[in-house]
């Protein structure tokens, strides 16, 4: 389908993107779901626990944060623009904000859209200084450190305690049985998957990816696109900082600690190149899924946290070399 | 980049760490004396050491995100090879080969497959953290005791000012730009990861000196003195900012904020220099 677009979008897209997109895409997909399932079948049989509603549940909501940023940093990564450095940051700063507003009685729905717009904001501003030419890592590192400070200084770097109940249910409600973190992160899926198959902006993102200068040339915004990426990945950001912040009851500067590696971790493994113009969220959100079911299984054999991150750390070298060099026999 | 630019855009450079300087030696006494401003630069050399490395990956068009993990591993091995009975130098000499080796093996993998190294070292950087806790037991590991004197000669002073760490530092600068400027060959040169401990603001610290001192992402550009002067002017930002009495948090703010000071600055720079060449055949071309 992408191929089709691209087609018609720009004959010069570039080779890699005509055919193969879809096939390595695909392949992504199936690896996925191949390990998925394995894991599936794996812990199913060799641990009793594994396998009940109440250990998956737990899992889609391990799995629920880092899959809500990570989707917007899978737009970042599609617009070309890698990563955003500054993710557990910039959820940190919106979990302050958030809780300050709270506690200061601006009520619920102030408090929320007011979060919302200033992570949207903070996002846009970081887009801003890229689409100017500024290095998407270097510029999101230092706003990330702009953000940590910002967010010292508005808790005081002490607890900010919310001191009313009013946003608990955005924490801890379950409806239908299912953590509200899951439902936004499953929402977020099928919303992000939507806009950027079936809309023009989606389908602009993917050739502003693919072939920067092609979209150039044929009249695409791309520094626009980079801001419009950014403000997602900022909206994303701040959705996680507020569930945080209303499932605890309060802020602190070291919540989310390696967040951002986390996140990164969920769109390498999830097979989304990082040269721009393909994949797809849904690869983010699966990549999430699959790291969250890795960490649960290795958590319910009592794995120690060095050999559960050096696990994962391998899972992720090899991930990425194998997509690399998967890509670099299909062109 | 011809010499006269390189020398301008250094001095340039260096007008800005001057400046820093002169603005907080305004306010602060200790600015004033050399003991005070050489107990700054001493406090930089961790940062100058990773800064360096990371440098040198970046003027070959790299970027190493797991310097701050290896530099954990690195800092636990060496601790643990001396509570096995070594003796201080060796443990070290053993570590430090460890870590070309890894590094060896990273720019290796690297440049065979062809792999962007930013993806493929976000890998290692959660892999060694996970490898560090593994061979530290999840505690901090510690020299014992009784043997810490012999650690001492790290933190003496000679001459009553720098203390050796520094003076290797500076020593291994001026190897590293002697070795930039007679050799080109440096891709597969990733001495980024040699530090001997390991914290979380180290990349960003090493990045912001590296920046500050002209390195060029796109690789290609940057001198060794370029990161010297970046991060003496870090240095004594972030040391001023601390003498005022600003709580160590605000550190990451400091930073942060002269980060995004001179990547603004750069842009705006670019901009300028393209207008006054003239728009290029891209932005010519009917859309």
């Amino acid at each position: 389908v992408i191929a089709g677009f691209l087609g018609r979008f720009a004959p010069a897209g570039g080779p890699a993107t005509e055919a193969q997109a879809p096939a390595r895409r695909r392949l992504a997909f199936l690896f996925m779901g191949i390990g998925i399932v394995a894991l599936l079948v794996i812990g199913g049989l060799t641990t009793p626990s594994f396998l009940t509603l109440e250990n998956l549940l737990v899992v889609i909501r391990a799995a629920s944060i880092t899959g809500i940023i990570a989707i917007g940093m899978s737009y970042i990564t599609i617009s070309g623009n890698l990563f955003a450095l500054s993710a557990e940051e910039l959820a940190i700063l919106a979990a302050c904000v958030f809780a300050f507003l709270m506690r200061d009685d601006y009520g619920l729905a102030v408090s929320l859209i007011a979060t919302l717009i200033f992570a949207a904001g903070s996002g846009a501003i970081q887009g801003g200084v890229i689409s100017l030419g500024g290095d998407p890592i270097i510029t999101t590192l230092a706003f990330g450190a702009l953000f940590r400070g910002l967010a010292s200084l508005v808790s005081n770097n002490k607890n900010i305690l919310l001191g009313t109940k009013a946003a608990e249910w955005l924490g801890t409600g379950r409806p239908l049985g299912v953590p509200t973190q899951s439902w936004a992160f499953v929402i977020l899926t099928l919303v992000a998957w939507f806009v950027l198959q079936k809309t023009r902006f989606g389908r602009q993102l993917l050739l502003i990816g693919a072939n920067r200068l092609a979209a150039r040339a044929s009249g695409l915004r791309v520094g626009q696109a980079s801001i419009v990426a950014m403000t997602l990945f900022g909206v994303c950001c701040g959705m996680a900082g507020i569930s945080a912040a209303a499932q605890f009851g309060l802020a602190v500067a070291n919540l989310f600690s390696g967040l951002t590696i986390d996140v990164v971790a969920a769109v390498l493994v999830g097979g989304i190149p990082l040269k721009g113009g393909q994949g797809s969220p849904v690869q983010a959100a699966l990549g999430a899924v699959f790291i969250a079911l890795l960490q649960n299984f290795m958590l319910l054999h009592s794995f120690t946290t060095g050999w559960r991150m050096f696990v994962i750390g391998s899972l992720v070298a090899l991930a990425t070399i194998g997509f690399h060099l998967l890509q670099k026999r299909q062109a | 980049m011809n010499s006269r630019e390189t020398f301008t855009d250094l001095a340039i450079r260096a007008a800005l760490m001057v400046a820093v300087y002169v603005a907080f030696a305004a306010a602060l006494p200790s600015y004033h004396t050399v003991r005070g401003a050489a107990a700054l630069l001493d406090g930089g050399v961790l940062i100058g050491l990773t800064a360096l490395g990371i440098g040198i990956t970046m003027i070959a068009g790299e970027f190493d995100l797991s310097v701050g993990s290896l530099a954990a591993v690195i800092g636990v091995l060496t601790v643990n090879l001396i509570i096995t009975g070594m003796s201080v130098i060796p443990a070290i000499a053993i570590a430090v080969a460890v870590a070309c080796a890894f590094g060896a093996l990273q720019g290796f993998v690297i440049a065979v497959t062809g792999i962007n190294s930013l993806v493929f070292t976000i890998g290692t950087l959660i892999g060694l953290r996970g490898f560090a806790m593994i061979i530290s037991n999840e505690n901090s590991v510690t020299i014992p005791i009784p043997r810490l004197g012999e650690t001492d000669f790290f933190t003496q002073r000679v001459l009553g000012l720098l203390s050796p760490l520094s003076i290797l530092m500076f020593a291994v600068f001026f190897v590293a730009h002697l070795f930039l400027r007679y050799t080109g060959a440096v891709s597969s040169v990733r001495l980024g990861s040699a530090t001997p401990l390991g914290f979380d603001t180290l990349l960003l610290s090493a990045v912001t000196a590296c920046l500050i001192g002209g390195i060029a992402l796109e690789g290609g550009k940057g001198t060794v003195l370029g990161v010297l002067i970046g991060l003496f002017t870090m240095r004594f930002l972030v040391g001023g900012v601390a003498s005022l009495g600003a709580p160590y948090w605000l550190q990451s703010l400091a930073i942060g904020a002269l980060l995004i000071f001179v990547l603004i600055v750069q842009l705006s720079a670019a901009l300028i220099r393209d207008r006054a060449v003239g728009p290029g055949l891209l932005e010519l071309s009917p859309p």
